[in-house]
Parts: structure tokens; sequence; C-alpha cells
């Protein structure tokens, strides 16, 4: 058996339990080295009217102070340039760097900030979706998709529903904040390690910056603790502030933002505020259905033109829908830019369908998993998407029906309205929702990596590729398939430290995708290399007296070679073989290259944002969860009774690290929709911004019964069959928020709950409040389970 | 010389001495190199820089986690800290480490060392744990990887019998003699700020008086917070670890059968300290105390500086407040009590003279009979400081309630007693109805502000919410349809 599909450890398990992994500020100091840091803005809109820089340049130990008049060019972005790294004239938020500053220890900079003397005139901010709007502030076009005729849809609904649909932001928590360290080189070059997801933009950044060619700039990543999309763009601010530092001072240059100032002046997952009408048939089926999606893109662009892409196309998520017409809509406020994070928008959209569906229920008085099932994706019919890809491989109803039955849903069921019949104190919900998430970038030209395998002379392989390992473990899923496919041991194989200098024009590692491209670009790489040993192979066979020379030449010259084990041989005679090193070796002395540079390209994609149609997704990872809710009526507190999470991903590559990623993106989505509250000030200073005030889920909030499993089914579009499991189990979490707004309705009165994304104690406390008079329906025990389902009406 | 302090790090002696003895511990280490300690929020709420302490007990060395970022090394004289460094090695892993690796319970790996010390602690007993003691070894350590799960099925795969404890890896013998030593004496370290270790109350008192403005830093759960986040250094600290009298714990005599007996608690006993004592005598108050913080806070943290801090928001002082606790206050004109209540005067203002010491906190037990209800609220509930904080102790009789004592926090500027409330529901028998018009007394009594942890409003309907909630744990038939999954998971609920 092979090593692709085994549960290996993840490649730096036994330094991270040691401690001796590497993080940016683990690396020790060198002597000459300058501590960074960055005077930030602490107002959301203003024109500086001077800024006054001579006592903090006078602070003992500080060696540089710079503004954005020592930077070449002031201004980038990953889609459209538009954000200074720098404020010159005019604040727009809160955070935003107006002076960079470098001293022999963080105390001298710390007080050199204090130092800085600003004056401001202060302008109006916008913070709300509504002020933006209302003022027009957005950023790039509206996109639309649109499929069919919505009047014709609405014509043959039964039944309308409108709503808005909010979802709030949520910080990235990752547990290393950003951080950077620049070596200056010779003749103006620059060597950068940071804590990023994207080497590439930070060299690109900073030689714009700086006005420097890329081939003057290296990014080295080894490893972050913790990314979640967070350090896909916004890495690069503090390493392009350590970089000009080091190119101007010529001294090393090391920045690593605390907790407290990295929440403030990051940007988070972006709030959406959705408005929907939907037509439905009295059976539940959507026949129309009218989106507008809204974000709060922050001050700049940054990805949300791409998350706001991202978003329309997952509208639809597990769901048919025949007139649809979708609108987004990126608005500009004084916060910072929000940016990519772990669903990259597909939450926001898929969260509006899954809450629309619910209500759907609600409104006929039936169970939302039903509705769900009929308004599923088919297999064969009713299988294309809004925007015209056809939902290949289809194996959504597959898992609904599956789950249903695995977690006892329709007993669970029962047994939630009964619960909620009889207790006063407490109120229960259960909801299963689906997912069905496209895996590519949706820019198509980011759909492509290179790799790099150097095959040492004692048969020990090293491999480069352009994704970053931020714990998700594409590392260790390289090195499994590089030992594959030359039939070693993994231990002969090392995934090095990602660096632009051995892989250049590289895309960010996101969109679920880095171990489906640089995997696949590994194995191409790997490939080339396996033709060259072959027919060293062949040689060494045939050959007398360098080779064994025991196989007719006739018969070596045709035979298929096969790398197994360790060991190289002719499939007509596994008997004479040679071990993999051996046969290195041999090559080598055979004047053979022995590395490789491997290249993919995703095939067949299309996408074409201004009509909204195309397939921009290879394939979809899909699954579904269920997830039980218990919340204490006087408190607001939730707890997650328990959760089962099925998906179908593919034949992992390894299931330890997919199971990981699973298990961690639901607690993670857990999170978004229930205690991640992002609290800001009137003034937009962000209040929750450390662990004390901002929540995370804890480990007591993993639900005491926790069930995730995985259907194996073969993806043949993608490297060894796998699928991508990165973002898509995050979505699942939203079963959790379907959940509390299945047990609020059960005290609404007979209103339709509509509770917020995330769904708080006190959003919870206040709704309960102010449904007055509420009643619990009252149940007795014995009700048939058919009776309940029909009765479950409260919202009618 | 100048005087220096002794610790043990990962097995190594080590003497401090001028202003080193004032970093905190977690930058301490890494700056010897030993950067496997992480450092992330800096204020003790996510574990990643915990490292292990030892102290003697007797003929061991008892290792408790705490939260190294907000421990000053002054505070460590006498101590064996052991980081992530100290525990096993690549090749000689213990088997905790063994097990993270094999369950895939690190991913990003920044977290995985505070997890690794967190659950190393669990297994110096030997015993067994279950999936409960697990995660509440496990509350102090935020994870944003793993989703905890891959966490727990590491802890609940080791199999406690291979497990080299502490004692073992580094054998207290040669250790102990040197430990003890270390904090035999009282200790001044002068350099740019000045600290003081006495060993008796009247050095201490002696100390304070002539040294105004001394603060004491005894568990550091605030003082390090307050370091971190907003460079509060004050000139001069002190701490008593080394005053014996202050570390005991006593039950008084029971005078009469069925008579309440007061607890005597001594200023740097620890939270970790008081539970098992609470979880035996008052399982109502060991529930705050298991809510209150991580292990981490609580091996650090005490009593005395939980009322010392005096936040409107401290987790205990509600308790007290209902309890009629009172407090013993030491200074050079003799020793004073008063009463829990009389110790506040505003915002964070204390009824305390310069000179004087926290040495004694004194308990009542409640009576048979009585009802004592206490609620935490938090966003989260584990490891989150409180929107609100309720004590609801009400005496009853056959004609009614005889007295009530009810105490919120978080719903003004200190702890308040809900006077009117009481009032109104002396005489009264519990009812539904009576306690609900007793929460629309209440949230008109309280003053609450708006900010991160909730709104005003919001406030206001918690307080009122918190007597219909009492009603329904006062009644059992209520009670007892409880669903089990939530008490499966409060160890400490009856």
């Amino acid at each position: 058996m092979g090593v692709v599909g085994r549960n290996i450890p993840h490649d730096s398990a036994e330094g991270h339990v040691t401690g001796e992994s590497i993080y940016i500020d683990d690396i020790p100091p060198l002597r000459n080295e300058l501590f960074v840091d960055f005077f930030w803005a602490r107002t959301s809109h203003a024109r500086i009217l001077s800024l006054e820089l001579t006592a903090a340049s006078r602070v003992p130990g500080i060696v540089a102070v710079f503004t954005a008049a020592d930077l070449t060019t002031n201004c980038f972005g990953p889609i459209i340039h538009d954000e200074p790294l720098m404020a010159t004239d005019v604040i727009t938020f809160m955070g935003q760097p107006i002076v960079v500053l470098a001293g022999e220890t963080r105390d001298s900079v710390k007080r050199a900030k204090l130092a800085v003397a600003i004056q401001l005139e202060p302008l109006t901010p916008i913070f709300t979706i509504d002020e933006a709007l209302s003022q027009n502030e957005i950023i790039g076009q509206t996109r639309v998709i649109s499929r069919g005729n919505l009047a014709d849809g609405f014509e043959q609904a039964d039944h309308l529903l409108e709503g808005v649909f909010i979802s709030g932001g949520q910080d990235h928590f990752y547990l290393e904040s950003q951080a950077a360290i620049v070596y200056p080189g010779e003749g103006d070059t620059l060597t950068v390690h940071s804590s990023t997801q994207n080497p590439s933009e930070v060299q690109h950044v900073i030689a714009q910056l700086l006005g420097l060619r890329l081939n003057q700039v290296v990014c080295i990543t080894r490893r972050m603790g913790g990314g979640f999309g967070g350090k896909e763009c916004q890495a690069t601010h503090p390493a392009a502030m350590a970089a000009l530092v080091a190119h101007k001072t010529k001294r090393p240059a090391r920045i690593a933002y605390n907790k407290d100032d990295d929440m403030q002046v990051t940007g988070k997952r972006h709030p959406f505020q959705n408005r929907y009408e939907v037509g439905f048939t009295k059976e539940g089926a959507i026949t129309a259905l009218q989106v507008e999606l809204v974000s709060d893109g922050g001050a700049y662009a940054d990805l949300s033109p791409a998350v706001m892409g991202r978003a329309m196309t997952h509208v639809d998520n597990a769901y048919y829908l025949p007139n649809v017409h979708i609108t987004g809509k990126v608005c500009r406020t004084n916060t910072p830019p929000n940016t990519a994070f772990r669903g990259f928008g597909g939450p926001q959209g898929v969260a509006t369908i899954e809450n629309i569906l619910e209500e759907i229920a609600m409104r006929l008085g039936r169970d939302p998993v039903d509705i769900r099932m009929l308004n599923c994706y088919g297999i064969s019919e009713r299988n294309v998407t809004p925007y015209g890809q056809v939902v290949s491989n289809n194996n959504l109803p597959l898992l609904f029906e599956e789950l249903v039955s695995r977690s006892d849903y329709r007993a669970r069921r029962d047994d939630v309205l009964v619960f909620n019949g009889r207790t006063e104190t407490q109120l229960k919900g259960i909801s299963m929702t689906g997912v069905k998430f496209g895996i590519s970038f949706n820019t198509k030209f980011l759909n492509q990596a290179n790799a790099l395998v150097n095959i040492y002379l004692d048969g020990s392989v090293q491999v480069s590729t352009g994704a970053t390992e931020m714990g998700q473990g594409v590392n260790t899923k390289i090195r499994q398939l590089v030992a594959d496919e030359l039939g070693i041991s993994t231990d002969d194989v090392t995934v090095m430290i990602t660096s632009t200098e051995k892989n250049n024009n590289t895309s960010a590692t996101a969109a679920s995708s880095a171990a489906d491209l640089n995997g696949s670009a590994a194995v191409d790489a790997c490939r080339k290399l396996r033709e060259r040993l072959a027919e060293c192979a062949r040689d060494y066979f045939a050959a007398s007296p360098a080779g064994s020379g025991n196989i007719a030449d006739s018969v070596v010259r045709s035979a298929m070679i096969r790398f197994e084990e360790g060991f190289v041989f002719a499939e007509e005679s596994p008997d004479t073989r040679i071990s993999f090193a051996q046969l290195v070796h041999y090559s080598y002395v055979q004047q053979v290259s022995l590395g490789e540079r491997g290249f993919f390209a995703t095939p067949g994609l299309a996408w074409d944002a201004e009509k909204g149609v195309g397939n921009p997704f290879l394939y979809f990872t899909q699954g579904c969860a269920v997830s039980e809710v218990l919340i204490d009526r006087f408190t607001g507190e939730v707890t997650v009774l328990r959760a089962d999470v099925l998906m179908d991903i593919g034949r992992p590559i390894n299931p330890g690290i997919d199971r990981g990623q699973m298990t961690g993106a639901f607690v993670q989505g857990m999170g978004w929709v229930t205690t991640e509250d992002l609290r800001y000030a009137d003034t937009g200073e962000l209040l929750s911004h450390s662990p004390t005030t901002y929540k995370i889920p804890n480990i007591q909030d993993l639900p005491m019964d926790f069930n995730v499993d995985y259907i194996e089914i073969e993806n043949s579009v993608n490297i060894r069959g796998s699928k991508a499991t990165g973002e898509p189990p995050l979505l699942m979490a939203i079963s959790v928020w379907t959940a509390i707004k299945h047990a609020l309705s059960f005290a609404s009165n007979g209103e339709i709950p509509k509770p917020v994304i995330p769904a708080t104690h006190e959003e919870i406390v206040m709704l309960l409040a102010g449904y007055e008079n509420a009643r619990v329906t009252e149940l007795t025990a014995g009700v048939d389970s058919e009776r309940l389902k029909a009765d479950n009406s409260r919202p009618s | 010389m100048p005087p220096s302090l002794l610790f043990y790090l990962n097995g190594r002696e080590i003497t401090v001495d001028g202003n080193d003895a004032f970093q905190t511990v977690a930058h301490f280490v890494r700056g010897l190199g030993e950067t496997g300690t992480k450092l992330v929020c800096e204020e003790g709420d996510c574990g990643s820089c915990s490292v292990l302490v030892g102290r003697p007990e007797g003929d061991a060395i008892v290792y408790r986690p705490i939260n190294s970022c907000i421990q000053f090394v002054y505070q460590m004289a006498g101590a064996h800290i052991v980081t992530v460094e100290g525990i096993g090695r690549r090749k000689e892993l213990h088997p905790v480490q063994q097990a993270m690796v094999a369950c895939h319970g690190a991913q990003c790996g920044f977290c995985t060392p505070g997890f690794i010390v967190a659950m190393c602690s669990l297994f110096e007993s030997r015993q067994n744990p279950d999936e409960i003691d697990v995660r509440n070894a496990l509350t102090g350590n935020l994870c944003r990887c793993t989703g905890y799960e891959p966490i727990i099925k590491a802890a609940m795969s080791v199999d406690p019998a291979t497990v080299r404890t502490m004692n073992e890896r580094y054998p207290p013998n040669n250790l102990l003699p040197r430990l003890r030593e270390a904090t035999h004496n009282s200790l001044l370290i002068e350099a740019d700020r000045r600290f003081f270790a006495p060993v008796t109350v009247a050095e201490a008192v002696r100390f304070k008086a002539d040294n105004l403005g001394t603060i004491i830093v005894q568990g550091a759960t605030d003082v390090g917070v307050l370091h971190n986040k907003r460079g509060f250094d004050p000139p001069v600290v002190m701490n008593l670890s080394r005053i014996p009298a202050l570390r005991e714990i006593a039950l008084s005599a029971e005078s009469n059968p069925g008579e309440a007996q007061t607890l005597e608690i001594g200023a740097t006993v620890t939270l970790s300290e008081l539970e098992p004592f609470f979880r035996e005598h008052l399982p109502q108050f060991a529930r705050i105390l298991h809510l209150f913080g991580a292990p981490q806070i609580r091996n650090a943290g005490t009593l005395a500086g939980n009322i010392a801090n005096g936040s409107p928001i401290a987790d205990t002082l509600p308790f007290l407040y209902v309890m009629g606790a009172s407090v013993e206050l030491t200074g050079t004109a003799g020793v004073r009590r008063i009463g829990i209540e009389s110790l506040y005067l505003g915002y964070r203002k204390l009824d305390l003279r310069p000179d004087e010491i926290i040495t004694r906190i004194f308990l009542p037990l409640p009576a048979a009979g009585e009802i004592l209800e206490l609620y935490k609220v938090s966003k989260r509930r584990h490891l989150d400081i409180s929107t609100i904080t309720a004590a609801i102790r009400l005496g009853q009789s056959r004609d009614g309630v005889t007295e009530a004592r009810i105490a919120f926090g978080g719903v003004g500027p200190t702890v308040v007693r809900l006077r009117a409330t009481e009032q109104f529901l002396i005489g009264k028998t519990i009812s539904r109805e009576t306690l609900r018009a007793a929460g629309a007394i209440a949230r008109e009594e309280i003053s609450p502000i708006s900010d991160v942890r909730g709104s005003a409003d919001f406030r206001r309907q918690l307080t009122q919410n918190i007597f219909s909630k009492l009603y329904f744990a006062t009644d059992e038939k209520e009670r007892s349809r409880e669903d089990a999954a939530r008490v499966k998971r409060d160890r400490w609920v009856s």
C-alpha cells in the first residue's frame, strides 16, 4: 500500500509538541537588529493637518522614523490598487499606519510612538452598510448573477417571504500575530521572513513600494501560527514596513504585532446585510429568489470583490433555484479593509439561503429537512447552478439521507418538540444544513502552481512549492504525494521552507486548493524525474558490468519500471531490483539531472464576472451537518449538545489531517455564529480586541457529542481522487445558528424569529424579551410523531 | 554580591538579581532562547505561555500550570519552572507529546506547547482522567485550528501508567533543599524598582508603612495584565508567599449543632487550594470558582486578590456580600476586622490604610434551609469575564422570607446590594409571581452601563431574568426536568 491515503502525523508535529518549531519572533535576533512598530490612526476618518516627528526621532534608541514620503510608491492592492501603506493627507480607518518607527529596543519604539504629534481635522466617518449605501460609497462594480424569469417564478409561487439577513464580522484570531523580519543584502536586495499565506504577494508589494525589481526581493515562509485568510493580504503590511526600515537603514528589521494591535488594525470577515424575497410552492419548492448581497468592505478593496464573487456563487448552496436574481455590492466604510477569511464569502452566501429555507419551513409548518431535500440539487436534472455550471457528481442527496439516518434526526426532532413543551427554563432546537463549496480560485489565472523536486545522492528528496504551511497539513500531503510517486518512504522526503527564490509567481495558499494545485505540480515534477530514472534503471538492468545486466535488453527496454517501497524494478522481473538510493547514485554517474520543476494549471475553468456565468470551479466539496442546541431562556446561554458532520471529501490523501480540518473549521464556524462578537464604540474603536473580550470557542464549548465522519468517493478530476477540505466544513456550523433559530421559534409567539449572526447571549435574551406574552405551545408526552410534525406550526 | 532570587528552570539552577527580576517569566525564558513558550494575548486568557511551576509540598514538588505571561520572575523564588522544553524532547517524548502527535492534536503548533504543559499537569497525579477532567484541565488553553476534538482524543489516549511524572524526571531530593533555602529568609531586591518578600506579617506591615504605595503582587493575575497592557510598573512591590501564617485555611469549630460555621481563609491561599473545600461545603460557590477562570489563573490568583482588586465584576464579590463575609486587615496599629461591604468606598476604592494588608477572610457558611443561588452570566460560558454576577440568599420560615440578601455585580460601579428588592421579598412566600415582581423591581434598582460585555438594557433584562431563573432553581419539579446533558457538564452541580 502506498503512503497516499495513510494517516501519518503532521510533518511538524514533533517540533510543535516539543516547542522546537520556529515562528517569526522565535528567530534569534541579530546583533544590530532593529525593532519596528508603527504609529496608527486612533480616529476613523480625519484630515491630517500636521505631523510632527522631531520629538519621536529624538527618543533615545530611535534609529529611524519613516512616513509615506519615504516610499517610492504608496499604493497597492491585490485586485484594485487603491490602498496606501501609510496615510498621507486623509485617515480612512482607525488602525491605519501613519508613521513607521525603528529603534534599538521595543521600549524605545513604544516611547517614540507616544511622542508622535499629529493634528487632525475630523471628518464624518461611515460605519454601517446603510450609511455607505445612502452615500453611494461603493467599491468596484455591482455584479449580477441571473437565471430564468423572476416574474414567472413569483407567479408560480403560493407563498412569498421577504426579509433581511444580517451577519457580523469575525476576527481570524490566529494565535501568532502578524510578524516579519527583513534582512538587507548586498546591492539593495532584501530577504524577507514573513508569516504570510502569500509570499509572492509580499515580494511583489515590497518591490513595488520600494522601487525594486522583483528579483531583488526574496520572501520566505517557514510556517504560520495560523492564517485562516488573515495572512493572505494583510501579512503584507508588516512585512513592507520592516522592509522599508531594512532597505533604508541597511540593518535587519523585526516587526511583531501584539494581539491587541493585530485585532485593531487588521480586517475581518466581511459583515453582510442581505435583502431577500423568495417565492415558493405550498410544498416548499422555491420558484423564485431575489437576493441583494451587500458587504462591508472596509476602507479599501483588498479582496472584497472576490469575496463578494464567492458569496454570490454560493447563495444557491445545495439547492436548485430555477428563477433567480443575485446582485452583489461592496460598500466602502471607515473600518480596516475586510479581507479573506476561511470560506471567503461562502459562509455569508450559504447562511442566507439556509436562513431562507428555515423560514420557508416555519411558514409552512414543515420539517425544514424536508424542505431542504425537496430543493436539493438533482443528480441528472435540476443540477445547474444559477451561473451555469453543472453540479457534477452530486452527492448531496446521498449525504442528506445518510446523515438524517445516522444522526437519528427525526426522532430527536420529536424529542425537541416534546422537551420544549415541558420546560419553561430552556429551549432546544435542532437543524440540518448542507454545504456545496466550489473549489478553485474564482480568478481563473490564479489556479496554477509550480514545484521543485531535488533528489540527493543518498536517495533523500527535497520538495519545494509555493504552498505555505499554516497548520492545515499541506506539506504533509505533498510529502505523501511525492513519496508515493517515487516509491519511497515519507521519511526520505522533506518539504522545504517556502521561498520565492525556489518557486516564483505563486498563488496564495488559499481557496482550500493549496494541496490540489501544489500537490499536482509536485507530482508533475516527480513523474518527469521518474521517467528519467526509469530510463536509467533500464540501462542499469541491461548493462553489464556497470549494471546488474541480468535482464535481456530487448525485454527491459519495453518493461514497465516500478518504484515501490524504496526499490525500483521491472514489472516483469520484480526480484531483480535496485534500491532507490542506488539508482539515484547510478543516474548521477550517468550524468542525468536529478532535479525537476513541475507545473500545474487547473484545466477547464472559465468565469465571466461581467455576465456572471461560467465554470469557475473544478469540483464541489459537499457535506451536511445536524446540530442540536440548548438555550437558557434567562441568560441566553447556548450549549451545543450534539453535532454530526458528514462530508464527501473524495479519497483523502491524509484522513487524519482532513478530519482535523473538519473539526477545526466546524468549531471556528460555531464561534462565528454564536460568541464571536466584534463590539465597536461609537467612534469606531474596536472594543473586543483580545481574548478577554473577544470570545472564540473554548474547549468546553465543543459539543459533548460530536460526530465527524466522511464518505469516501473518488473525485476523479482532482489529485489522487481527493477533495479540498480547508474551508467547506466551516459552513457546516451554520446548522448551529439555524438550530438556535429553530429553538427561538418555540417562544416567538408565531413570529419568525430573526436572530443575527452572531446569536450571542444578548441577542437571544433581547429577542426572547421581545416576544411578549410568549408562551410555549403546550405539548404532552406521548403525542405521536406525525401530529408533532404537523403541529410544529408556531410561525404560521 | 547583591541579594538574588534562586529558582530552577528545567532542572537547571538559575539566579537572578536586579532589573531582570521584574520581567515576566515568559519574557525571561524566551530571552534564554527557550522559545517554545509562546506569547499571544499577554493577559492570561489563551494559555499559550503556560509553564509548570513546581513548589515544595512535603517531600515532593507539586507542579501546577500557570500563565507565564502574567507572572513575574520575582514570584518564582524557590520554584521549579518546567517549560515545554523540559517536558520532553524529540526522541524522548512525554506520553502526552506522543499522543498529541499521533492524534493530530497540533495543527499550526502555536498553542501546542501550552496544551502540552496543561495536559502534562493532568497526568501528574497518574489518575485516569475522563473527558470532563480533560476539558476542565484544558479550559485555559485556546486553540484556533483543531476544534479541540483531536486534543481531547489525545489526552484520553494517554495511558497514565506510562507517564514519568515531573518528580520522577526531576528527582525532588536534588532540588528540595535548594528550593526551600531560597525562600527561608526575607528578600529585598533594589533595582530601578524595589521588591520585598517578607517572612512575617509584622515585617510586611512595617515595610508597607515605610514604603507608601507598595503594591502587593501575590497572584499577579491582574498586575501582570496591567504591566503588559498599560505599562503599570509600581515602584515598590511586595509578595507574601513566604509568610506561612497566610497560607492557612481553617473551618471554625461547630459551637452548636446546626449552627453555621465560618471558613477562615489566609490571604495567600490560591483559588485552586480553595476549590476542594467549597466542593465539600458549598457546591454553589465551587461552581463559580470552576467558571471563574482557567486552572492557570486559579493556581495563581487568590480570594484576597479578588477582594483587593475590587472590580465590580469580580466573580466572588456578590457571594461574599450576601454571606456577610468580613476581612481581617493588619497594619502597624494592629488588626481590625471589617465587613466586606464597608470595605468598598467607590469604583475600585477600598477602605484600606496605606500600611494595612489583607491577612484573612472570614466567610460564614449558610445555615441549613437557606436558599443560596449564585449566578455568573457571560458571553462564553467558561473563562469569560461576567456580563453580570449575582448572589441571592434567602432565609425562610413558614411565614415566608425572613431574611433576604441580594448582591449583583456588573450593574454599577461597585457590587451592589439590591435593598428595595430585598425589602420587597421580606415576608413574602416564594412563588413565581413574587419573584417575577422582584425581578421587575430589581431591574429598576440598578444603574448599569453599556460596554463590550453587553448593553445597559441587556443587563437590566438579565437582572430581571435572574429572579425568574431563581424561581425554577427553587422548584424541584422543574429542576428535575433540566436536561441531563447540561448537568453532566457541571461537575459541581448536584
